[in-house]
């Protein structure tokens, strides 16, 4: 019953969009339409499950004195101070989330002067680590990186001003983009389609049984 | 060790210093490079140019500060855009730091510009979780998914929202995504629902949404800092009001953004090539053993 009830769960939740897609009859529409609802309660729950997975995680970190622990402090500390901002906010506690009388509560300060610093910083330094990257690895072994290596400087050359002045390659960058670039992104995407809907036919058929820490004979 | 070798061998810390001086040049001396017009952009701004006024668009902030110099600037052109032709705009967002900080910066810094009254002509409904589900459920009920806005008020009592019960009452649909966030609102809104949608991505997320854009899944696209950079342009162009507030020297726009964009891209491409170069002389160099025979 341990494993069957999960699988018997699984499939029912699986089907009821898919007959739902197809099937418009309303007693089918109230169905799939109530799931949905159910589904977007079950996703705030993930969150909770999310925050004690964290909590849990780096307490451990923090008493075993792993490598980096002091690092699981600043964490901890700071999912207390900007969560316990935002749910007291919610209780009108702290003046709300954003601001008030013009001036930020305590949650927006942190995220304004904390969090968003800290953000922008983070994605800022990809740039120089890309040009370092482009420097060392981007090498045209072969025809096929040189291909890619070609089209890449041609697109990142089309897409600034002093490369639209040159003539044609504005033309040749949105070629690229218009023909290579989207005929291989829709193969991509319609290969990860057909591979999320095996992958889900073999979840709700019960054939794919790992997420519930189950094997297949279990 | 030949030179060659020792180019290639260059401390990073001195390509970083490239980059670094490369970024603070524009600046510090803003160069102004006009940018050209590209279709994807051209048929998003014609899209919203083709609503008549009083049309509802939604406007879902679904990015968060790590890719805001990007969108912020998408955002900025497009509540614009709707605000000057007098389009009603119902912000959202289903990334968790869209919600209450980017939406709520941007919705209140541009309506400030126009003569509007929140509930009536713009509201913000905030950050709600569950993803695909939580579009799924857009399309019957909005109320239901946002029984309040992002600032505690009763949705039902916002006058706007009265005319907005479900996706079906939206005209248009602009997500400024980062990461997938823009697929579900094609994938579901438009291929299920119909709804136009029309994306505002990151230039590294761009790439993918031409394969929706030729299969006309999506109505226009605004490709990272450049996209909306055109967009800014386009709109100066046709909307004098919105062109005096892009003068405004403590703006930052997407235009001056591409100063930077242009002086890091020549950088990188300058690397590129100079790596490449380094790499084939010292790979077709002569043995030691020959250069003494």
């Amino acid at each position: 019953m341990r494993s069957q009830l999960p699988l018997i769960l699984t499939f029912v939740a699986g089907v009821i969009p898919v007959i739902a897609l197809f099937s418009p009859h309303p007693v089918m529409v109230r169905i799939a339409s109530r799931a949905d609802r159910w589904l977007v309660i079950m996703y705030a729950f993930a969150i909770l499950l999310g925050v004690v997975s964290v909590v849990q995680s780096n307490t451990k970190k923090i008493a075993r004195r792993d490598r980096g622990w002091p690092y699981a402090i600043v964490l901890l500390a700071g999912l207390t101070v900007m969560g316990g901002f935002g749910i007291l906010a919610n209780f009108g506690i702290f003046g709300g989330i954003t601001t008030v009388a013009g001036r930020p509560t305590p949650f927006q300060w942190c995220y304004s002067n904390v969090f968003l610093p800290l953000q922008a910083t983070m994605f800022s330094l990809l740039a120089f680590y890309m040009a370092s990257a482009s420097f060392r690895a981007f090498r045209a072994r072969n025809l096929a990186a040189g291909l890619l290596m070609i089209s890449a400087i041609i697109v990142m050359f089309g897409r600034i001003p002093v490369g639209e002045a040159v003539p044609f390659v504005p033309m040749i960058t949105e070629w690229i983009m218009d023909n290579p670039n989207a005929a291989a992104q829709r193969g991509i995407i319609i290969g990860a389609a057909l591979g999320a809907a095996s992958m889900s036919l073999r979840v709700i058929l019960g054939i794919e049984r790992s997420h519930l820490g189950l094997g297949k004979g279990e | 060790m030949r030179l060659a070798d020792r180019l290639l061998a260059v401390d990073r810390r001195i390509i970083y210093l490239l980059v670094g001086i490369g970024t603070l040049i524009p600046l510090l001396f803003p160069i102004g490079l006009p940018v050209t017009i590209t279709p994807p952009v051209r048929s998003a701004f014609e899209k919203i140019e083709s609503l008549p006024p009083g049309s509802v668009v939604v406007v879902s902030f679904d990015y968060g500060p790590s890719t805001a110099p990007e969108n912020d600037p998408q955002a900025d052109a497009v509540l614009r855009h709707c605000f000057a032709r007098k389009i009603r705009v119902v912000g959202m967002a289903l990334y968790s730091l869209g919600g209450l900080s980017v939406a709520v910066e941007e919705m209140n810094k541009v309506a400030a510009e126009f003569p509007l009254e929140y509930g009536v002509d713009y509201v913000n409904l905030g950050y709600k979780d569950g993803a695909q589900a939580a579009l799924r459920r857009m399309n019957e009920n909005l109320h239901e998914l946002f029984p309040r806005d992002a600032f505690g008020r009763p949705v039902s009592e916002l006058p706007l929202m009265q005319d907005v019960r479900s996706l079906r009452e939206v005209d248009l649909v602009v997500s400024l995504a980062t990461g997938i966030i823009g697929e579900w609102w094609i994938n579901l809104v438009n291929a299920q629902f119909g709804t136009p949608v029309i994306v505002g991505s990151t230039a590294i997320g761009t790439p993918k949404y031409y394969a929706y854009l030729k299969a006309r899944q999506a109505e226009g696209l605004l490709g990272g800092l450049k996209g909306a950079s055109e967009y800014e342009r386009m709109l100066s162009d046709r909307y004098p009001v919105v062109a005096e507030i892009y003068r405004s020297p403590t703006l930052y726009t997407a235009t001056q953004g591409m100063d930077i964009q242009t002086i890091v891209h020549l950088v990188i491409i300058a690397l590129v090539v100079l790596g490449n170069v380094l790499y084939f002389v010292s790979r077709f160099r002569p043995a030691s053993g020959d250069r003494h025979a």
